[in-house]
């Protein structure tokens, strides 16, 4: 038995769309797309793909943020899709999420304090009141701020520090599991590089499993041990993230890749320029959603939708011309 | 020797807020020349964007303020003609693109009536048969696919990379000689990024015209490119050509930005090591420290740094070389 800490199974998320007068349901976006993947205890897997992909949906719907609308999400050996509020709250406490932007997700109206105490309060963890306050210097000291901010304000604190305080509040109920949902995309360089760092400490000190999700393919190779690329609800290759670079089989993670400007001009690697734009997902193309784009796309294509096929043990992609490895 | 278009001499700007005056841009100097790229990198706050809205004289006044310095378009200072000369430079001349495609198109119009607007405005003798055919005629040139059928539609319908083009299409309408790009691909994904750089490095090879290009981003500089300017708290700390500033760094801060990203070249996979970092923050404007700006995050500080001897100078530590330290690295 493998020691899997998350098996997602088929898992899809249809959003209706209403229309006409009686508002009947016209049509439905497939945000997920019958999607399956599983997460080692202590790894982490990054999840990469362009904007309206569908990678903030199933980061949600793994926490049951957003309802998925069918599929299995087994968490510590238990299908969470169908457990009752109570239950779900309970199993949240070993879930939890630190979001994009670090402006919106603190109420300002709270101290740092207030904000870190709030999510023991409602799971009664840490009661007395010397040790709820030994909890939070702890906390303020696993990411790295001083003592004082706890009566302090959100908007006394930059961008970076803010982060660190969404991160120390995800980590006040002890949890195992944390969807990173693009959690240093809105910082700078600078500060982007002492967050990645962070998580990656916290991470080796807490055996903390990540779900890493970001359209940064630079950050996301560096931090995880797997990684995922999504296209249009479909999650198209998980491999080995130093696989993934340079081994990738699937022509949009090639491109992908590809497409990253590197900072050193005197690289110049050959460029695969994709044509056109990422298609609605309200009405994704036949067969392989990808075939618009694609330079190896052939009738076969357009036509059937095509089936994961297994690499190797650690990778998988869905094409049906891949690229050959030399 | 490429012809020099532009040149900023000793550029300050303050802002004057509740809390005192601040000084976004501290005595900044470049050039840029016809047919090359000069790169502005910082972060936020560092008075990239400030730079860029002052050589287009758009800086909010108040409460900005260009408080000094000379920004000479071909021998004329651009700050001391009359605003209604120039209107003829803006937009025809010099022409900017802005970061969000999404909010700087306006939604109650056509994407054909806004290109024709810039020509109406710029190029009068043009009739309104002449006005629409060139409008598709730079939608064709950007490359957006049926452009006869995209110029009578509005921005919603297109999407954020199309929107950019059309900014693209709207900017290089009147031909201009500089190009100002204000983070123009930072909104866009990766893919729709690469096309957008390309289209933009084609165009500058068939018109010439010098650009700016104001990013956070190095693999952008590192690619479209050919001098760099590092802006740290509204100064320029290092300034070279492109290659030389990716291989010989020399001010510690442009060697911090650079390490701190992480690159595809390890191979360990999987358990990485931490990354390079820069400690601490940006210092907030409103307190700058006496000596050199950089001090409380450089792992080469020394008492010369902190303030005695006054801050450091921007001087040349080899050809086409310029670095704002005491301690230059070696």
């Amino acid at each position: 038995m493998t020691d899997n800490i998350l098996e997602v199974r088929n898992l899809t998320k249809r959003f209706p769309i209403k229309g006409g007068i009686f508002g009947r349901e016209v049509g439905a976006v497939k945000a997920v797309n019958d999607v399956s993947f599983s997460i080692k205890r202590g790894e982490t897997l990054g999840l990469v793909g362009e904007s309206g992909c569908g990678k903030t949906t199933l980061g949600r719907s793994l926490l049951r943020l957003i309802e998925p609308t069918a599929g299995e999400i087994i968490f510590n050996g238990q299908n969470i899709v169908d457990l009752n509020a109570t239950h779900m709250r309970e199993m949240r406490r070993k879930m939890q999420i630190i979001f994009q932007d670090p402006y919106a997700s603190l109420n300002p109206r709270m101290t740092i304090g207030g904000i870190l105490a709030e999510p023991m309060e409602i799971h009664n963890l840490f009661p007395g009141k010397e040790e709820r306050r030994n909890r939070l210097y702890q906390l303020l000291d696993q990411v790295q701020l001083p003592k004082d901010t706890l009566n302090k304000y959100p908007h006394e604190f930059s961008g970076g520090q803010r982060q660190r305080i969404c991160i120390a509040r995800a980590l006040a109920v002890e949890p195992e599991f944390i969807v990173c949902d693009e959690p240093v995309s809105a910082l700078d360089v600078s500060v982007q590089a002492q967050v990645v760092n962070l998580l990656m400490d916290l991470q080796k000190d807490l055996g903390l499993t990540y779900l890493f999700i970001a359209h940064d393919l630079k950050v996301v190779e560096y931090i995880s041990s797997r990684v995922a690329v999504m296209y249009l609800g479909n999650v198209i290759e998980v491999a080995e993230s130093h696989e993934l670079y340079g081994g990738a089989r699937h022509p949009y993670t090639k491109a992908l890749f590809s497409a990253i400007p590197k900072p050193n001009p005197n690289v110049h690697m050959d460029r695969i320029l994709l044509e056109g734009d990422i298609p609605s997902p309200m009405n994704p193309p036949s067969g392989c959603h990808f075939h618009p784009r694609c330079w190896n796309a052939t009738d076969k294509c357009r036509e059937v939708y095509p089936e994961i096929t297994n690499e190797s043990e650690t990778h998988q992609y869905k094409c049906h011309n891949p690229i050959r490895l030399n | 020797m490429a012809e020099k278009i532009l040149e900023v001499k000793d550029l300050v700007v303050e802002f004057r807020t509740d809390r005192g005056t601040i000084t976004a841009v501290n005595g900044v100097n470049f050039e840029v020349f016809k047919g090359q790229t000069l790169g502005i990198v910082g972060e936020s706050g560092s008075g990239k964007s400030v730079t860029a809205l002052s050589i287009m004289r758009l800086i909010p006044n108040p409460p900005g303020r260009v408080a000094g310095g000379e920004i000479l378009y071909r021998g004329q200072n651009v700050l001391d003609i009359p605003l209604d000369e120039m209107r003829s430079i803006r937009g025809n001349k010099i022409a900017m693109i802005f970061q969000e495609p999404m909010t700087s198109l306006n939604p109650v119009f056509t994407v054909g009536n806004q290109i024709e607007e810039v020509l109406e405005l710029h190029q009068k003798e043009l009739s309104k048969q002449q006005r629409t055919e060139k409008a598709i005629e730079m939608l064709k040139l950007v490359g957006i696919p049926s452009p006869e059928k995209r110029v009578h539609e509005y921005p919603h319908q297109l999407s954020g990379g199309m929107r950019q083009r059309v900014m693209i299409a709207m900017s290089l309408a009147c031909e201009p000689d500089i190009l100002i790009a204000d983070e123009p691909t930072t909104a866009l994904d990766v893919t729709i990024q690469a096309q957008i750089l390309e289209l933009m490095k084609k165009l500058q090879t068939e018109m010439g015209m010098g650009i700016i290009m104001i990013t956070h981003d190095l693999g952008v500089v590192a690619e479209t490119c050919d001098d760099v300017a590092v802006m740290y708290c509204g100064q320029i700390v290092e300034q070279s050509d492109v290659k030389t500033l990716f291989g010989h760094p020399r001010h510690p801060y442009t060697k911090g930005l650079i390490e701190s990203i992480p690159s595809f070249d390890s191979t360990t996979g999987g358990a990485k090591g931490r990354l390079p970092t820069i400690e601490g923050m940006v210092p907030s404007l409103f307190d700058l420290p006496s000596g050199c700006n950089f001090q409380n995050r450089c792992a080469h500080v020394t008492e010369k740094c902190r303030g005695p001897h006054g801050e450091p100078k921007l001087e040349p530590v080899s050809k086409g070389q310029m670095v704002r330290c005491f301690h230059p690295l070696s």
